[in-house]
Order: C-alpha cells, then structure tokens, then sequence
C-alpha cells in the first residue's frame, strides 16, 4: 500500500463505505423483486416509496441501479489498489458526484413529490454523500502523483 | 594466461550465477504477488457473494407470515357471504391505508365470484399515522347499524383517495351515509356513539391479540396469507375449499 496515492484511512473508508452502499441497495433490490410489500405498518408507516413509479426508471429499480453503483466504486477501489492506475482513482473519483447528485434527486421526490421518507433509500443517501465527500477529498485534496 | 582464462571463466560464472539467482528471487517474488492478488481477488468476491446472498436470505425471512389469529369469526362481526361457511377470510383493514385501498378491488372480486362459499369479515385496523382511519370505521359501524355496513365500506375505499388527507373527511361520509339513503340523525348519533368506539377498540385489540402489525392482513381459516394479487388469492381459496370439502 506504500505506493497509493491516497491516505491508507480514505481508501478503507471509501471501499468500506461503499460495500455499506451495497449491501443497503442490494436489501432494497432484493425488497422489490422478492419481497411484495404492499402493507402499511405499525411501525415504518406505508410502503409508498419502494412501491412508488418513481422505484423503476425504464423498467430497471432504481435500487438495482444504486447496487450497480456502489458494486462499481467498490471493485473499483480494489482495481485501482491492485493496478495503481490512477485513471481509474479519477473516473471512480468522479462518479461519486453523479451519486451524490442522484441521491438529492431521491431526497427531494421522498420530501416533495411522494411525502414519505425510506429508511434505506436515507442511509442510501448518507452514504452517497460520504462517498461524494472522499470522492472530492481524494481528487483535490490528495491529488493523485501525475 | 592459464590463470587469467580461468578468472574469466570464474567472473563470467559468478555473473551467470547471479542472474540465475537474480532471476529466480523475481520469480518467487512475481509469484508471491500473483498469490497476492488471487487471494485479494477471491476474498472480495467472497464478500460481494456473501452480501448479496445475505441480503437476499433476509428478505425472504422477513417475509414468513408471522400473525396467528386468536379470535375467529364471532355473531359480532360483520360478514359477506355465508357466515357459516368452512371457509372464512378474515380481513384486518384500515380505511386510509394506500396498500388496503389496492387491495379493496381484489378483495371485491373475489368475495363476489365466491359468493356463498366463503364468509369474509372486515375487521377495523385503524393506524395511528392515518388521521381519518378513525372516522372512517365509525362511518362504516354507523351505517352497520342501519344494515349497510359494506355499502359504506365500498364507497369509503372507492373514494380514498378525495378524503384521506382532507381536514372534513366526516361531511364526506355523510354525504354517502345520505346517498345510501341513510337515516341521517340515527347516523350522526352512532357514528359518534361511545358504543361504537368501543367496537372499533375492541377489533383493534383483538388484532393485536393476533400479531397484527400491518394492514391489509387476510386470515384464512385461522393461518395467515399473503395473496399476490386476484389470480393468487382465488387459488389459494380453491386450495382451501377443496381440502375442506
């Protein structure tokens, strides 16, 4: 690890965080293709967002979607330890910020369109954002050594 | 001369020999890194296979009907079909909830192709995050007691969507207590009558005798269902009816 261009801590940080983001999307995935959850609860109220219109973009969950995104950072984090290629620190580096920018997305329809929060689709959120956050630190704070 | 040839051939044996050695270090050295990285590799995909399955295998656990319901069907309830039939659905409801409004054309279909087979119940299930689940079960029991409960209840779901989040939902079960051509007095006095509060608390709690912890949830003969859509619930009542008869 001596010849990584980002501190020790933001790598594990970042992959850890992201396998997070995967195992979340991945529960929500498997929640929309096996698990018919048309009830409102005693406990988390209705399940107006899984089952809303806006869970499927073109027939795709958006929940696969996210558990293809955080399955990519997370590879690709372990891609880029193994190669040393910092192209691919940039390009996944980069990514985060189409994460972070869908996740706003998601929060607003939640808070706006639907008026029902997810607890998965917030720690989804929370993550996103914290990969965005590592994602800016390890592209301008700790620059990768042309 | 002699001893020069053999320095040579000393120098360029020793040479050769380093390299040898040279090139056997790199080798074990490539090798230790290619172990490396399989192991790094495998470990990963290890991880990534075990998470998914995990998550997998907790979503279908989840998914394991888990009420168990302690009162059966009773002269207090309000039944479709055969009251005294072998086979009774039982329904606990909440009249605001999105998921029991989707439900309530399925149920309509198939206590209608049924008819007598069956007996269904509805059950009140009121949620506390529901502000007019409340006033709409009084709506239904007061017109219970002019002989018109399940009228009530189809134009309660049919019309969800206009008055679950309205601020005068009861004017707009009067209407349809007027449209049912309801004694609207006798209406008003029992849909804010004690009694039925009670009623409503009383199938309440008999729910929560039976784990109930979301709505819609269907009891047949006794053991919980989850019915994916019409084509499912028809066969698991067939199912039912052919092993009681």
């Amino acid at each position: 690890m001596n010849s990584l261009h980002v501190p020790k801590w933001l790598f594990v940080s970042i992959a850890l965080v992201s396998f997070v983001g995967f195992l979340d999307a991945t529960y929500l995935t498997a929640q929309h293709y096996l698990g018919f959850e048309l009830n409102c609860s005693v406990f988390n109220g209705c399940e107006t967002v899984t089952t809303s219109e806006y869970s499927v973009v073109a027939g795709v969950p958006v929940a696969l979607l996210g558990a293809l995104y955080y399955f990519t950072l997370f590879i690709g984090m372990f891609v880029y330890f193994d190669l040393q290629d910092k192209r691919v620190l940039r390009v996944l580096m980069s990514l985060t910020l189409l994460g972070f920018l869908a996740s706003l997305w998601f929060l607003y329809l939640q808070v706006f369109v639907i008026k029902a929060l997810c607890f998965y689709c917030l720690v989804s959120a929370t993550t996103s954002t914290l990969l965005f956050v590592f994602g800016m630190l390890a592209l301008f704070r700790f620059r990768p050594i042309e | 001369m002699e001893q020069d040839t053999r320095t040579t051939t000393d120098i360029r044996g020793s040479y050769e020999l380093k390299q040898e050695e040279k090139r056997k270090k790199m080798q074990t050295f490539q090798r230790g890194r290619m172990m490396r990285r399989l192991a790094l590799w495998t470990g990963i995909l290890l991880l990534v296979v075990g998470g998914v399955y995990g998550m997998v295998k907790l979503v279908s656990s989840s998914k394991v009907p888990s009420a168990v319901l302690t009162e059966t069907i009773s002269v207090t309830d309000w039944v479709k079909g055969n009251r005294n039939s072998k086979v009774v659905l039982i329904e606990y409801s909440d009249f605001q909830c999105p998921a029991c409004g989707a439900y309530y054309p399925i149920v309509k279909r198939v206590t209608e192709e049924f008819g007598d087979k069956i007996a269904f119940v509805y059950r009140h299930f009121p949620l506390q995050q529901h502000r007019n689940a409340r006033i709409a079960s009084y709506a239904a029991e007061a017109a219970g007691k002019q002989g018109k409960f399940f009228e009530m209840h189809d134009k309660i779901f049919e019309s969800q969507a206009a008055w679950s989040e309205s601020l005068s939902a009861d004017e707009a079960f009067a209407k349809f207590a007027g449209e049912l051509g309801l004694d609207l007095e006798q209406y008003k006095n029992d849909s804010n009558s004690s009694e039925v509060k009670a009623r409503i608390d009383q199938s309440y709690q008999s729910g929560v005798r039976s784990s109930v912890n979301a709505t819609p949830t269907f009891f047949l003969n006794g053991k919980q269902i989850q019915p994916r859509g019409y084509d499912d619930f028809k066969a698991i009542i067939n199912n039912e009816l052919t092993t009681r008869s």
